[in-house]
């Protein structure tokens, strides 16, 4: 019924809204959750044609032939009634009827709201709430917005707002219920769409209130659910399709231990790991303490790791990429340090070279070193770790052994065990 | 190495050709003559080349970081201003705080870039119109000199030890080489600032921090190009006018391009680009040729050079 296509929307530098694309169709009730500034408000007004898009377009399909345009009612935040009309004159300027008509509006929308001849600013903040949904009801809407209605109302108010918006619904009427209440849009939508700084995060027609509440919320950096450990001389392998948040887990680990006692094995070695622009020796000596005995002891490592190389001066970019990936691992394990954090370690390598990737690793866990090893091989993990912890979505599962973890791996990895 | 010697040597031969087509066959000769065929067209040429030195080791020392720091022209006016100012204290003191302001000057840009991620090719430009609209308040407002007629200050209070019409800047500017290729290439943190501009991401993850290394860069940086303003100020020109800074800050650009970033390099190119300037002059008294010759050599030498600058 309503297609909301790649919209965005700043203001000044903010993008309140960034290439939003939703579609509402009748009857449903979407709940429309996030933060406060995620950019909810302002979405619906660019629906409800308050404000317009920088770019992208709304295309509403109404059931009355083509031109015509969507019947939208919108309920705001703040209130929008004459204070000094009574309700039913309220209803009267809203609807076109006569005020006399006001207590049938009032029972053909359901809602309870007694004695229609009180001024609008003597009305308690909850009454004033449902005199404006009575109003947007009252001009049968074919989309209803309302913004946060339930903030000024009562547990039992908000109840009897739900009943009639599941009734409204019921009847044809599509319904976006912004909210923050991660509790209510669970009970009233029948689908939740999160939005998180300006962007539709998250949509699904089941999700628990768990699920909506960690969605609302940028995953806090650094919270994987469980800590990462490893004891002394163990493999743990953290393994997950690409992206699940493996490489937060890296960086927190880099952060979290100084950079002389960690060795580190980046993802991506040609960016993250050499500067091809210098040397073998240069490049080792970066993360020494003492760079002169680094730089001295670069052609005995590599002798030591088989570089083919054909000197210590010679450019690291100009290596081939298992030797380049030799340089980083005779670098990092070289110093003996106490945590090893290898991602990836043997992508892109031939046979040879992950045979001794994988060989080096085992001999630092055997001279005492953890090693955290990230990888989306599995036949890595299960021939390397003592133990198997799935990543997903960033949340770490729980530590397994091989033996446990053959039958579960996959199932985790996927997100659906 | 044979790549810069190329450029000049087809800049030359540019030059020879457009003095043919234009009737100054002897342009060449001029030129050499103007700047290296006497004692006295050597001092100047060793004149011109202290700024160009030092510009060109404040821009190598960034660039080798990775900043683009184009606002050598700004610091270098900051430098003379605080040499000026400080000079009534001493020579030595001049120079020291020249210096001072001209790393503080660079690092207004650098702390924009580290806390505000602002382009500092963006900023330094700006603080070189900031730099030059406070020299020509200055030497028009409180600097101007006594009898309050001409935009210019009056003589400075200390001056650089002379020999001649030379000054000892010329030793501080070669100290200085000395010293930016012993930074670069002798010490850890010379390593870690080359690694730095080389592969942000690699330094980064070899525990290096990226902003301390920009922010140190760009205050050295400052500091040099502040030098060649104090130096200028001290040894050369005694006054501050509106024109002072003539274009060396951005002259530098090309020295260090030339130079190939390479700081003892940056000796040479400097030598080259203020002998062409100053053999520019001579063309223009003796052959009534305008000096902006040199200029034109300069922008050919820069523009053969980031030719043949193959993208990676």
């Amino acid at each position: 019924m309503l297609a909301i296509d790649h919209v965005s929307k700043s203001f000044g530098a903010t993008r309140a809204v960034d290439d939003v694309s939703l579609t509402i169709e009748r009857g449903e009730v979407v709940g429309l959750v996030g933060e406060n500034g995620a950019g909810k408000t302002t979405l619906m007004r660019i629906v409800a044609g308050e404000l317009t898009a920088d770019s992208g377009t709304i295309t509403a399909r109404t059931g009355e032939g083509a031109g015509a345009p969507l019947r939208i009612g919108f309920v705001h935040q703040h209130f929008m009634l004459v204070s000094d009309f009574t309700i039913a004159e309220n209803l009267a300027l809203a609807t076109g009827a006569r005020p006399r008509d006001a207590e049938a509006i009032i029972e053909r929308s359901g809602i309870e709201l007694r004695d229609v001849n009180r001024r609008a600013r003597d009305l308690a903040v909850g009454e004033k709430s449902k005199l404006e949904l009575i109003k947007a009801i009252a001009r049968k809407p074919e989309l209803l917005i309302l913004d946060e209605p339930t903030s000024v109302l009562t547990p039992y108010e908000s109840d009897e707002l739900f009943r009639v918006m599941r009734r409204i619904a019921s009847e044809g009427t599509a319904i976006v219920f912004i909210s923050h209440k991660v509790r209510e849009v669970v009970e009233v939508a029948t689908r939740v769409a999160v939005m998180r700084r300006g962007r539709v995060v998250v949509e699904s027609s089941k999700m628990n209130a768990e699920e909506l509440a960690t969605a609302m919320v940028e995953s806090p950096r650094g919270d994987f659910g469980r800590s990462v450990e490893s004891r002394t001389g163990e493999i743990v392998a953290i393994v997950g399709v690409a992206g699940n948040g493996q490489r937060e887990l890296a960086d927190q680990l880099l952060r979290e231990h100084p950079r002389t006692r960690l060795g580190f094995i980046p993802e991506d070695r040609t960016r993250d790991g050499l500067v091809a622009e210098m040397t073998i020796a240069e490049n080792v000596a970066l993360i020494a303490d003492d760079w002169r005995a680094a730089t001295r002891h670069t052609p005995a490592l590599i002798e030591q790791y088989a570089i083919r190389a054909e000197g210590a001066s010679q450019l690291a970019g100009a290596l081939s990429g298992g030797n380049q990936q030799k340089v980083i691992l005779a670098r990092e394990i070289d110093r003996a340090p106490e945590l090893i954090v290898a991602a990836e370690p043997t992508r892109g390598l031939d046979i040879e070279a992950t045979r001794f990737v994988h060989e080096q690793l085992r001999r630092a866990a055997n001279r005492g070193a953890k090693i955290m090893l990230i990888t989306s091989d599995l036949d890595e993990a299960f021939d390397l770790a003592d133990t198997i912890q799935v990543i997903y979505r960033g949340k770490l599962s729980e530590r397994m052994t091989p033996g446990d973890a053959s039958s579960r791996v996959a199932a985790l990895m996927a997100g659906v065990a | 190495m044979k790549r810069a010697l190329a450029a000049v040597a087809a800049s030359i031969a540019l030059l020879w050709i457009v003095g043919i087509t234009s009737g100054h066959p002897d342009l060449l000769r001029i030129l050499a003559s103007g700047s290296i065929g006497s004692t006295f067209a050597i001092e100047g040429t060793l004149l011109k080349s202290v700024p160009l030195l030092l510009t060109g080791l404040a821009v190598v020392v960034a660039f080798r970081a990775g900043v683009w720091n184009i606002g050598g022209e700004g610091q270098f006016i900051a430098g003379a201003l605080a040499a000026f100012i400080a000079a009534p204290l001493g020579v030595v003191i001049a120079i020291l705080a020249s210096m001072l302001a001209g790393a503080l000057w660079a690092s207004i840009a650098s702390l924009m870039r580290v806390w505000r991620n602002a382009p500092e090719v963006l900023t330094t430009i700006l603080l070189n119109f900031i730099g030059i609209e406070l020299l020509g308040y200055c030497v028009n407002g409180p600097l101007q000199e006594e009898g309050g007629r001409y935009p210019e200050s009056d003589t400075v209070a200390a001056s650089l030890p002379q020999l001649g019409v030379l000054h000892a800047g010329i030793a501080l500017a070669v100290i200085a080489a000395i010293a930016a290729w012993w930074l670069i290439y002798r010490t850890k943190e010379g390593l870690r600032l080359r690694a730095t501009g080389f592969n942000p991401s690699a330094a980064h993850y070899a525990g290096i921090s990226v902003n301390a290394q920009i922010a140190r860069a760009m205050a050295i940086s400052g500091g040099v190009a502040g030098l060649a303003g104090g130096i200028e100020l001290l040894g050369v020109t005694h006054r501050l006018f509106e024109r002072f800074a003539a274009g060396y800050g951005y002259s530098g650009i090309a020295v260090a391009l030339l130079a190939q970033l390479h700081p003892l390099a940056t000796i040479a190119a400097a030598a080259f680009f203020g002998a062409l300037v100053t053999g520019a002059g001579e063309l223009q008294r003796a052959a009534n040729i305008s000096s902006s010759v040199a200029t034109f050599g300069q922008a050919i030498v820069i523009l053969l050079l980031i030719m043949r600058r193959k993208t990676t």
